[in-house]
């Protein structure tokens, strides 16, 4: 059988089919659509303005590595007038991260881009490692996805800039949309598909890859013969989640479209207005100045858990009213250094167009 | 991007601990005297308690939707505006349906208290005629798939166990059958649309019409060349799911009904929540939960009949379901399994989400309230002509920004900024030459998942059924050829073709010359 030409330029031979449309196509077309197709969302979405110093979350992982190269290298084609920096948090997983990280410094030889590593260590005192055997790997991903999340604000902060870019992929958010439902969590299931969300005073976040599917981003380095660290983290035993990632990975087996389908049922429904009033309304942490839904932010929450030695009792909020009744707060406690905003205060959310 | 996930079923009981199977005692939880049968999320009934709390919260479901507008009083009459309409499948859920809706509203079996009237008052539905009357209404699959056995006559004995229900026999593909169209009040149309999915690179669904002869296609060899002609198993089941939804509604209507009853159990309806969300129904799950339906495309003159679609087992789970069966000694003949559609989205959450409820047993519940809590974002556009739900605005604008599929696409040549050519020796993409409006095509009249199931491609290789028209189901054609006239208003031509042929053929007696 003679080999198919690209279904897209129809001269050159194909030589793969894309995961997203099924669609036999050469390697430029399939670089040029990867890379386009990026760049009409960051369009759609408005999520730059020239002049803006985005930082890229960068892990070392496939996302984070791609994110980095296509960020540059449309930054320099369409012109966007992006500073672009690196911004790496070190977890502290002895044997997973220190890896990760040399091929971020990689990276930042690569793409010319300054870096900054933030730790867990410097900024709570504690390591994964540590954290991990205190507290045993059982739910060890919530201290490591609280802490994450707000490293990524500080360490933003201090870089100055006025944008986080993270690698979530259409995958991880399809994925993200399931375990919402399941668990019924519908503060999260409300603003999971919003590709760009700001709080009062939190550094604006988005996801260029909210629509790039996990394949292509594999496809995409392996053609462009990018390096990355491709292992699981070690302390990763979040097994619900392991079942919505099955589950997924099942659907888009058995029609690959399913992925972009549950986005697009994502973005097509909302919260309705009488359960969002009885949604808690944002504050300011009293320990940190992070935002927050309660008085202390969950970081300060599950840090004094650790500090006190009853981490496991502060997962949820009903544990932690009862340590609090247990016994107060005591006055000398390790704290995490008070969170300023680079941002006048504003609130922002920019809803993906649909 | 995320780092966390992978599924280690040696470290599962370490993360999630399991709960006892049931509360402190095995006593039941709600007389406190009986020793429990089952238990229902950690909580004990036995056997006794356990069926009147299955038919209260059937109550509960089903009541404050029949009366058509809720008024002030906090126990009204129940009167419906209409005829009840039941959909039966033999499975286990709408045996339960038929069984609890005669116990409750049909039996006239006034139970009198000692002054010799009637417990729970006039009021009480089963002391009053809440319906006129009441179908069971049964859509025969067997002709889609071969090997399926016709289970009409096994159902009508299991139907006739309740005099008062009338039972009415439907096939799946009726929805090819003129007749059976007209018969259900539709509008005559005297064109067969078909569409052109052949095409495994387009997402365009063009519109192929031609005029009736003797020799037209039966409504069975219709409904095989449809089914043959969708892409994934996905889309069979999902097609066969619509046609019987529609077929049931058209018949509903046609008995003058004004509320039709679904066996949906709680775990079927968290499948059929996730299954819908999985393939881009997101739009509708309000009507996944709870619907109201008019039918399009009736003359402005005649007021349309709103019929209620309700399934008032969606607080019972399969398993109390399977209990209630067995303890009431309910008929359960069962549903055959659908051939050729076991590794489709429907199949494939189905297993899923009963898997899950084994070792996390509030999920389906969970599901069921979390979707209670959406509504769609934007005000619909219309309805999908196919199955005649809600749909969304820019649906296509949308598909195409998400992923390019030729280079043509209009998105690509107003970019802002000068797309570079992957060739440089390449001469510039052309156009589209047409879009959409100008062409008589389905692709604007469907929502985002039945123009999925209709062109969404497995990727385990592609399924080509060459350029052989489709025939779509009976409903679809009046209101797409009356969309054509509203596209054209100035051309009155009662009809509309694309290709020369079938034109050809509709005038060819007054042509003279062949």
């Amino acid at each position: 059988m003679a080999p198919a030409s690209c279904a897209l330029c129809q001269n050159a031979k194909a030589i793969l089919k894309r995961p997203k449309t099924g669609q036999q196509i050469c390697k430029e077309c399939f670089f040029y659509v990867f890379e386009t197709e990026v760049h009409h969302t960051i369009l759609e979405a408005q999520l730059f303005k020239p002049g803006d110093k985005v930082a890229i979350g960068a892990s070392g992982g496939k996302d984070s590595t791609v994110l980095a190269y296509v960020m540059k290298t449309l930054n320099d084609r369409y012109k966007y007038g992006l500073e672009l920096f690196l911004l790496s948090i070190d977890e502290g997983i002895t044997g997973y991260r220190d890896d990760s990280l040399e091929t971020v410094k990689r990276n930042q030889q690569q793409y010319d881009m300054p870096l900054k590593i933030l730790s867990y260590d410097e900024l709570y005192g504690w390591t994964m490692d540590a954290i991990v055997s205190r507290i045993g790997k059982k739910n060890n991903c919530t201290f490591c996805g609280v802490f994450r999340r707000q490293a990524l604000d500080r360490g933003a902060s201090t870089l100055n800039v006025d944008h986080i870019v993270t690698g979530h992929n259409a995958d991880d958010i399809a994925e993200t949309v399931l375990m919402n439902i399941m668990r019924g969590d519908i503060a999260r299931l409300g603003r999971c598909t919003v590709i760009c969300t700001q709080g009062e005073d939190t550094i604006k976040r988005s996801k260029p890859f909210k629509y790039a599917y996990e394949k292509e981003i594999v496809m995409y380095a392996y053609f462009k013969k990018l390096d990355y660290f491709s292992t699981e983290c070690i302390y990763s035993p979040d097994a619900y989640r392991g079942h919505a990632r099955a589950f997924l990975k099942d659907l888009e087996a058995a029609r690959p479209s399913a992925i972009i389908d549950i986005i697009h049922s994502g973005e097509a429904f909302e919260v309705k207005e009488e359960i969002k009033a009885t949604q808690k309304a944002q504050q300011t942490c009293m320990r940190c100045g992070y935002m927050s839904s309660n008085e202390l932010c969950k970081a300060c929450t599950l840090l004094e858990g650790l500090e006190r030695g009853m981490a496991n009792s502060v997962i949820t909020d009903r544990a932690r009213r009862k340590m609090d009744e247990l016994r107060p707060a005591p006055d000398i406690l390790r704290t995490i250094p008070q969170y300023r905003s680079p941002l006048p205060a504003v609130s922002v959310e920019v809803a993906p167009q649909s | 991007m995320s780092s966390c996930g992978n599924p280690d079923s040696s470290e599962a009981d370490a993360l999630m601990p399991r709960r006892l199977k049931y509360g402190r005692s095995r006593d039941c939880v709600r007389c406190r005297e009986k020793p429990g049968n089952i238990v229902i999320r950690h909580a004990v009934y036995c056997r006794d308690c356990f069926s009147p709390l299955v038919t209260l919260k059937f109550r509960k479901a089903l009541q404050p939707s029949i009366n058509a507008s809720a008024g002030t009083s906090k126990r009204p009459r129940l009167k419906a505006d209409g005829n009840l309409l039941m959909a039966f499948s033999g499975g286990l859920g709408s045996s339960l349906l038929l069984d609890i809706v005669h116990r409750i509203y049909f039996s006239n079996e006034s139970v009198l208290n000692e002054n010799e009237e009637p417990v729970g008052g006039k009021n009480h539905p089963r002391n009053a005629d809440v319906w006129p009357s009441a179908t069971v209404c049964y859509v025969e699959v067997c002709n889609a798939f071969p090997g399926m056995r016709d289970s009409t006559e096994e159902l009508r004995t299991v139907v006739s166990q309740y005099p008062c229900f009338e039972y009415v026999a439907t096939r799946i593909e009726d929805a090819f059958d003129r007749s059976w169209w007209l018969r259900v009040g539709g509008l005559p149309s005297f064109s067969q649309l078909s569409v052109d999915i052949g095409n495994p690179t387009s997402c365009d669904l063009s519109i192929i019409s031609a005029l009736f002869t003797p020799a037209e296609r039966s409504p069975t060899d219709c409904l095989l060349a449809y089914l043959s002609s969708l892409p994934t198993q996905t889309a069979i089941s999902t097609a066969i799911q619509t046609f019987i939804r529609i077929l049931t509604l058209y018949t509903a209507r046609s008995r003058g009904a004004s509320h039709l009853l679904l066996g949906t159990s709680l775990t079927s309806l968290s499948i059929s929540l996730i299954s819908s969300i999985s393939q881009g129904g997101g739009y509708t799950t309000r009507e996944e939960l709870q619907e109201e339906w008019t039918q399009s495309g009736i003359g402005s003159t005649e007021i349309a009949p709103t019929i209620r679609i309700v399934r008032p087992l969606r607080d019972v789970t399969m398993k109390e379901c399977a209990a209630y069966a067995r303890w009431n000694n309910i008929t359960v003949v069962g549903k055959q399994r659908v051939p050729a559609t076991t590794q489709g989205i429907h199949s494939l959450t189905k297993d899923f989400i009963v898997g899950l409820e084994k070792d996390y047993p509030s999920t389906v519940s969970t599901i069921a309230r979390t979707c209670a809590k959406l509504a769609p974002k934007d005000a619909p556009k219309g309805s999908c002509l196919l199955c005649q739900r809600p749909m969304q605005h820019d649906i296509q604008e949308w598909k195409n920004r998400i992923s390019i599929r030729s280079f043509g696409e209009a998105k690509l040549a107003s970019d802002l900024h000068t797309p570079p050519n992957p060739h440089n020796n390449m001469p510039p993409p052309p156009l589209s030459s047409q879009s959409i409006d100008q062409t008589l095509s389905l692709t604007p009249h469907l929502c985002y998942s039945c123009h999925t199931t209709l062109t969404s491609r497995s990727s385990r290789g592609l399924k080509s059924t060459g350029s052989l028209p489709v025939p779509l189901p009976v409903w679809v054609s009046p209101p797409l050829l009356d969309s054509a006239r509203v596209v054209n208003p100035d051309e009155d031509r009662g009809e509309v073709f694309q290709n020369r042929q079938p034109m050809r053929d509709a005038i060819a007696e007054y042509l003279l010359e062949s």
